[in-house]
């Protein structure tokens, strides 16, 4: 009973697969006129926008913290006691520091900004500074400070030819 | 160290609602006129001590603040909450606090001079 259950749902729905390539057949033959209105259709359905709309105003975020908050843009530095580099390839949003106190008791931290613990990461500048000016808030860029790395070898301290250790001789 | 003005330009986009200019126009119009004839039964209902004309100030002043938004589609979703917003009021999912917490009337305005600032204390 079971098998001639299954038979009879596949043959359903290969008649039903058919039925369905051939409506969709039917519909694809379109005459040229028709196919014009589509596409004009299409393009009407997009409209032209400013690539940076502000987004403030619907964004949901508080007007005290659009209007009164500044933004730094920076690249985090390296941690000055180790010599990994990771994750400093990248620019940081950070708000301005707003209040902030110890409890009496117990010494614990606080502050009532919202925003004090956001930090946001962004490939390069112009995406964190696109994205500041669409939520509306002021930001400036912290230009990061280049540092050249002289290359050093052991070998040049024992060469007849270098002066590194001029002072002694 | 100066912030940098990000890339100008326009682009193609799908719209939410409004189709052009005119469009949006006439649903920011619509829902103004809702808002307006909604007032004084909002006022009447909720036992609101306040009259409909200052509510409709108030109406007014919301309306200014998004004057200079230009976004076709940043306009169609400002009208849209604010729809969602008015079909709360109408059906009673508010109560009387939440229909006057916008006016920020029990909120103490916060500090603007130097020596008033100083004298609240503190600024969080």
């Amino acid at each position: 009973m079971a098998t001639v259950c299954r038979l009879l749902r596949n043959k359903c729905n290969f008649l039903s697969k058919n039925v369905m390539r051939a409506m969709s057949n039917e519909t694809r033959v379109i005459d040229p006129h028709e196919e014009k209105i589509v596409e004009s259709h299409t393009e009407r359905d997009t409209i032209i926008v400013d690539r940076n709309e502000v987004l403030a105003s619907i964004t949901g975020v508080p007007e005290e913290h659009i209007k009164t908050r500044r933004v730094r843009i920076y690249m985090p530095a390296r941690n000055s006691m180790q010599s990994g580099s990771f994750g400093l390839n990248r620019w940081r949003m950070d708000f301005d520091t707003r209040e902030r106190w110890e409890n009496p008791l117990m010494g614990w931290q606080s502050s009532g900004d919202p925003l004090s613990n956001m930090h946001l990461e962004f490939k390069n500048r112009e995406d964190a500074v696109d994205f500041c000016e669409r939520n509306g808030w002021e930001c400036y860029v912290d230009e990061p400070i280049k540092t050249t790395i002289k290359p050093k070898s052991y070998g040049a301290n024992f060469s007849w030819n270098k002066k590194t250790r001029v002072s002694t001789k | 160290m100066a912030a940098s003005k990000a890339v100008q330009g326009l682009k193609h986009a799908k719209p939410i609602l409004s189709v052009d200019r005119n469009d949006a126009r006439r649903r920011v119009l619509n829902l103004y006129k809702a808002w307006y004839r909604q007032i004084p039964v909002i006022c009447n209902e909720y036992h609101i001590n306040k009259r409909p004309k200052d509510l409709n100030r108030y109406l007014r002043q919301q309306f200014d603040k998004n004057r200079n938004v230009k976004d076709l589609r940043v306009i169609d979703i400002l009208v849209i909450k604010s729809l969602q917003d008015l079909h709360e009021t109408k059906n009673w999912w508010k109560m009387a606090n939440h229909v006057l917490y916008p006016l920020q009337e029990s909120v103490n305005p916060k500090p603007t001079g130097f020596l008033s600032k100083f004298l609240e204390g503190h600024d969080p």
